[in-house]
């Protein structure tokens, strides 16, 4: 197997999991959409060109309650805040890349891809686009094939979100960030963070995850710059 | 007409959000301290987003926990993690664990 066969399959692998932890989150997008007054085309085009579940749930409630235009763009804007953090720390990774590739590469930077290709680039000491990439595209393709699953079955499974497949993401995520916890200041950015966003998510749902996670990074920027 | 508009927004708006640092048009290096801050950033994030899957507060009834099949499955993915195991055993074990104790206990 050559060395890209192998990148490709690694990416696919590790993305896997929470491919099927978002599963039952793309059934419930695509048939809530129809629910919500959309043709199927109208759901489908939604994840395709959005591709950005919390945002897209969030904008379907609002639309059902009829909420103007203006309310549905601050909440998509307020919720997908957080891929400006991903963007900035993958600005070095993508900065000699061509055109077209960086093109591609935001339009599948999610908190799914970006999470297993910063693990790939910590593992292995270096970033690779080929990884990302397919790592996102993986992602494209599973979340669109539930969406469509979601507008053909309708609301014929509403209990699929009480399955616990939501798990799969708690486990991938600990395993992706427990390994560094004897540093101290890592060991502080997951508490913090954690705890913020636990408080946090009753009071600011649209916004906890980037408030959380801001704070637990800069309480761990402090601590590493007062040890030193 | 208005779910055309509602879906050309929001692919603008989170398209913008992930392509912002990557064009030309953001001339921002990030220095030695924001590097720094943001080789935290993934921790942060990842554990924002699953923390609350687990926990979640209320004022009334303060710190709760959203089952016991959570909190055994989330205290094996940390243990095994903590034993160096790969992280697609931890994943695999961890979800096992968590699926047995859900439909056994």
């Amino acid at each position: 197997m050559s060395p890209t066969s192998k990148l490709v399959g690694r990416a696919i692998t590790d993305t896997i999991p929470l491919c099927i932890a978002v599963i039952p989150w793309g059934i419930l997008t695509g048939a809530l959409a129809i629910q919500t007054g959309m043709s199927a085309l109208q759901a489908q085009l939604m994840s395709l060109l959005v591709f950005a579940g919390a945002a897209q749930l969030s904008a379907m409630t609002l639309m059902a309650s009829a909420a103007p235009l203006s309310a549905i763009f601050a909440s998509t804007f307020v919720i997908s805040s957080r891929h400006l953090l991903y963007s900035l720390v993958f600005r070095q990774h993508v900065a000699t890349l061509s055109g077209p590739l960086k093109l591609l590469m935001a339009f599948v930077l999610t908190d799914e891809m970006f999470a297993v290709s910063e693990a790939h680039t910590k593992r292995t000491g270096g970033f690779s686009a080929i990884f990302a990439l397919v790592s996102g595209f993986t992602f494209y393709i599973v979340w669109n094939l539930a969406t469509l699953l979601g507008i053909v079955i309708g609301g014929s499974l509403q209990e699929l979100e009480s399955l616990g497949l939501d798990f799969a993401i708690v486990a991938t995520f600990i395993a992706m960030t427990f390994n560094d916890l004897r540093r101290v200041p890592i060991l502080l950015a997951i508490l913090v963070s954690g705890t913020c966003a636990v408080l946090l998510k009753s009071v600011l749902s649209d916004s906890y995850i980037i408030v959380a996670a801001l704070a637990g990074m800069g309480v761990a920027f402090l601590v590493a710059e007062d040890k030193e | 007409m208005i779910i055309w508009w509602t879906l050309s927004g929001m692919a603008v708006i989170t398209y913008l959000n992930r392509y912002a640092f990557f064009s030309g048009f953001v001339r921002y290096t990030p220095g030695s301290k924001m590097k720094r801050l943001l080789g935290y950033s993934s921790y942060a994030v990842l554990t924002a987003i699953w923390a609350p899957i687990v926990f979640s507060f209320d004022l009334e009834l303060g710190m709760q926990h959203t089952g016991v099949d959570y909190l055994i499955g989330t205290a094996f993915a940390a243990i095994l993690t903590a034993l160096r195991l790969p992280s697609i055993a931890v994943v695999l074990i961890s979800t096992a664990v968590f699926f047995g104790v859900r439909f056994y206990l």
